[in-house]
């Protein structure tokens, strides 16, 4: 049965400007149809790792639910922000960043989840690694919940694949449960065909302790929506990402990323380093959202985006919340072509300015993807970033 | 040595300065009714003796203005009834030239703000506007031969420079802009026009003040400004009003054209009181080499919408905005600024500092468009928060809007708090904590306060500590 996509993602936690049409943006799709409904399978699972395999998407957010008191518990004179958005998602089992249109797509189109269990205590020896390789005209739709126990601690890799030349879609929803003392890393690396639609909307949530590390690679796709909404619910919980993003063509980006500091002590860190090329789009939504009680915290993002058309068109939204006294935010960021003293450099050292901006655009995404640990996906997207360069 | 665990309990700001009302007696005011319809708007353009163009401009408005949503973004207007605020109150003696012609009432009211002696020290001209209409205006002499005009916009509109009124008059904020801009359109009344002609540079500041006096009215006074080629000004606009428990609004418009190497700084105290919802619009355009600066204090208000917009539209045109915002218990001041590059080597630094405390809710919000035709341009934003307590909120929403790489943008927010070790070092130097705290605001605020004229900068300090003691 053909379907008609129009959804409501990515909305930022506050509005602003609606001159500036960054409020929030539409997934729009005709007449396509979802040929699979189920997520590749992890290839091997690491010691004490479990998974149960396409569970109706309604049914999978079980674990938030039942830790629904821990992770939102009441704030006593919270007082929302001007332009609040939250009340949008209240009804999710777990907050995402691209919000509750993405659940409502899951569950009324039959997708399904994995659920992956890192029982307590077990450190993973090695990475879960997960594959989308698609094949042209392939449209996929589906999920996965890492849920890690007390103090264990996993590594997942995703990875999307396709020709060069491929089209399709491929949308995701990963939510993540890191329960006291564990840590989950979540490696995504996106290296679609020119022709994908692809989203990518991952939600988290820290119990006392807990971690999650985000490394992401947008590197391929026409048009790419991803979204991330951490929860900090409890004391020492630490959220990081490093965002790497080649947009090229006419193709289109589209981030929001919450960092939501509920607990004592928390910290965030998010970097987004980026390059935009020919008539390429990209709108950035970054968010440090410091709640009443979060005394002791820290968030930091920072963003670094090149720009190497006159055609292209940046958009950034760095937004930092606060009602809380005791907390240090920052946010710093640097949107601009290639400085004159750095090419004067390069120069001086023989490099002409097409070079200096090949080795410019390489350097931050290998600095990304450096951060990979699976050996033979690291291998590949150093590979897809040097053919691209 | 001092107990630092004992903290200082802050009171709500006294604000007898500010709040005084004198004895009025009402059958010297004429008051147009509650609400706002065709027949409210008619009235107002008869009262104002309009041309006929501006009249059927105000019927636009009026029409725009119930087409027009409320804004779905800021803070919340609901307190805002305008079956409740009357668009209209003037005392029905006419604009007088010299002080002493003043009605008694009003001259007190100015007096105690200090106006006739800041023009007798520091202004090169003052414009004293109460309620609807301005009561006094004046210039000095030296500067009025220098071809300096400013005068109330009425006489302009009807005088030799109508034509230029009419041709600039809701040009650069047009009424379609917003719901409060399409009801300014509709019942404007008083403020200021000031025509500085070619190469004049006015070496001392020019005033406007503005006192809504009655309660449960509305102020919607417009401010033309027009600086020549090459010439240079600064206008100080000051705003206060005494408080009541009925919603008073301020929904002002001021538009500014920079013209080529002119240059125009523009400061703002703002000081309404607390119950006032302070929705007014601000914007300049600035043409080849020119140079905007604003520099703006806000401190009063219930509820204020307040980004004073800058299009560089000239090519090496310049803007410059240093703001800071305070608020305190039951106030929500969302604040900030907006500039759009359009002109080649154009450049914008934004600095802000916001301080929230005692429940209050400080928003930075700004947007920074740099449009493809805008090769070389420069911005740079800094926005900076203090958190008193932890009560109050400081939000930062800043927008950027790239659609060129030929452009270096920079951005940089922080927020934070008053730092132990800073209250404790100057503790230890024999500072009360109160003192240290009022100390380290006021340097916070030393940027912004450091750009107005010395008597301003004053003020300011004194708002702050006020804000930050309670002891008035």
């Amino acid at each position: 049965m053909s379907n008609d996509l129009n959804m409501k993602v990515n909305v930022l936690p506050v509005l602003t400007y609606n001159f500036l049409h960054v409020n929030d943006s539409t997934l729009q799709i005709s007449d396509f149809n979802i040929s699979d409904k189920n997520a590749p399978l992890a290839k091997e699972l690491p010691a004490g790792v479990t998974v149960e395999k396409a569970v109706p998407f309604a049914e999978a957010g079980e674990i938030f639910k039942k830790n629904n008191d821990r992770i939102l518990a009441p704030i006593d004179g919270h007082v929302g922000p001007n332009g609040d958005t939250s009340a949008r998602d209240k009804d999710q089992a777990l907050r995402t960043g691209m919000g509750a249109d993405v659940d409502g797509l899951m569950t009324s189109l039959g997708a399904t989840v994995d659920i992956y269990t890192v029982e307590e205590g077990v450190k993973a020896d090695k990475p879960i690694v997960i594959s989308y390789d698609m094949k042209n005209g392939e449209a996929s739709l589906s999920g996965q919940i890492i849920h890690a126990k007390k103090n264990s601690e996993v590594t997942v890799v995703i990875a999307y694949t396709s020709d060069n030349d491929a089209s399709g879609f491929v949308g995701v929803s990963t939510r993540l449960f890191a329960a006291d003392g564990a840590k989950i890393n979540l490696v995504k690396t996106q290296l679609l065909g020119e022709g994908f639609v692809h989203f990518d909307d991952i939600g988290g949530a820290c119990l006392s302790d807990g971690k999650i590390d985000l490394v992401t690679l947008e590197l391929g796709g026409c048009k790419t929506l991803t979204g991330a909404y951490v929860n900090l619910a409890e004391k020492n919980t630490v959220f990081t990402s490093n965002m790497g993003y080649l947009v090229r063509g006419d193709h289109n980006l589209d981030i929001n990323y919450v960092a939501d500091h509920r607990g004592k002590k928390t910290e965030a860190g998010m970097q987004f380093k980026g390059v935009l090329m020919d008539n390429a789009s990209k709108t950035f939504r970054g968010t440090i959202d410091f709640k009443k009680g979060s005394s002791g915290s820290v968030g930091d993002e920072q963003e670094d985006a090149l720009l190497l058309s006159e055609d292209v068109v940046n958009k950034t939204m760095p937004v930092i919340l606060c009602q809380e006294e005791d907390v240090e935010g920052r946010h710093g960021a640097t949107i601009g072509e290639l400085g004159e003293d750095l090419l004067f450099y390069m120069q001086t050292r023989g490099i002409d300015e097409l070079e200096a901006k090949k080795i410019m655009i390489k350097a931050r995404l290998d600095s990304v993807a450096g951060l990979i640990p699976d050996p033979e996906i690291k291998q590949k997207t150093l590979y897809y970033i040097q053919n691209i360069v | 040595m001092a107990d630092t665990n004992n903290k200082q309990v802050v009171a709500d700001i006294d604000r007898s300065l500010y709040d005084f009302k004198d004895v009025e007696s009402e059958k010297d005011f004429y008051r147009m009714a509650e609400g706002l319809t065709e027949e409210t708007v008619l009235k107002v353009s008869e009262e104002k003796n309009d041309p006929e163009w501006m009249r059927d401009f105000r019927l636009e408005c009026l029409k725009l203005y119930n087409d027009i949503k409320l804004p779905d973004w800021g803070p919340s207007i609901e307190g805002l009834d305008m079956d409740k605020i009357s668009s209209y109150v003037r005392h029905k003696s006419d604009m007088k030239g010299k002080w002493e012609d003043v009605p008694e009432d009003i001259k007190n009211t100015f007096e105690r703000l200090g106006i006739p002696q800041a023009e007798r020290e520091s202004l090169a001209g003052v414009g004293a506007q109460y309620d609807s209409e301005l009561v006094y205006h004046n210039v000095k002499d030296e500067v009025a031969a220098q071809g300096v005009i400013y005068t109330d916009l009425e006489s302009a509109l009807r005088g030799e420079y109508a034509d230029m009124i009419k041709s600039h008059f809701m040009k650069l904020v047009p009424p379609t802009d917003h719901k409060f801009a399409a009801l300014h359109g509709a019942v404007w009344s008083g403020g200021s026009f000031v025509y500085v002609p070619k190469g004049v540079k006015v070496d001392i500041p020019l005033q406007s003040y503005f006192r809504l006096n009655a309660a449960g009215a509305g102020q919607f006074e417009h401010t033309l400004i027009i600086v020549d080629e090459g010439a240079d000004l600064h206008f100080i606009e000051g705003c206060s009003a005494p408080k009541y428990n009925v919603a008073n609004l301020h929904a002002g418009c001021v538009e500014l054209y920079v013209a080529k190497n002119a240059r125009l700084r523009y400061s703002t105290i703002e000081n309404w009181s607390k119950n006032m919802y302070n929705l007014n619009t601000k914007r300049a355009i600035v043409e080849e080499n020119g140079i905007m600066e604003w520099v703006s204090g806000s401190f009063g208000s219930h509820t204020s919408y307040l980004y004073p917009m800058t299009i560089l539209k000239g090519d090496n045109s310049k803007m410059e905005f240093t703001g800071i915002t305070f608020a305190g218990k039951g106030q929500n001041l969302d604040t900030g600024a907006k500039v759009v590059h359009q002109g080649q080597h154009t450049s914008s630094v934004i600095n802000t500092k916001s301080i929230s405390k005692d429940g209050g809710i400080g928003t930075y919000r700004s947007s920074v468009i740099i449009q493809k035709t805008a090769k070389k341009a420069k911005a740079s934003v800094s926005c900076d928060s203090l958190m008193l307590d932890s009560i109050s909120r400081a939000d930062t929403i800043p927008g950027m809007d790239i659609r060129t790489n030929d452009a270096d943008v920079g951005h940089e927010a922080k927020i934070g708090r008053i730092s132990d070790e800073a209250i404790f070092y100057l503790m230890s130097r024999g500072i009360s904590e109160e003192d240290a705290k009022a100390m380290i605001v006021s340097g916070f605020a030393n940027p912004v306060s450091k750009e107005l004229p010395l008597e301003y900068a004053v003020e300011m300090n004194n708002l702050i500590k006020l804000e930050m003691s309670g002891n008035g």
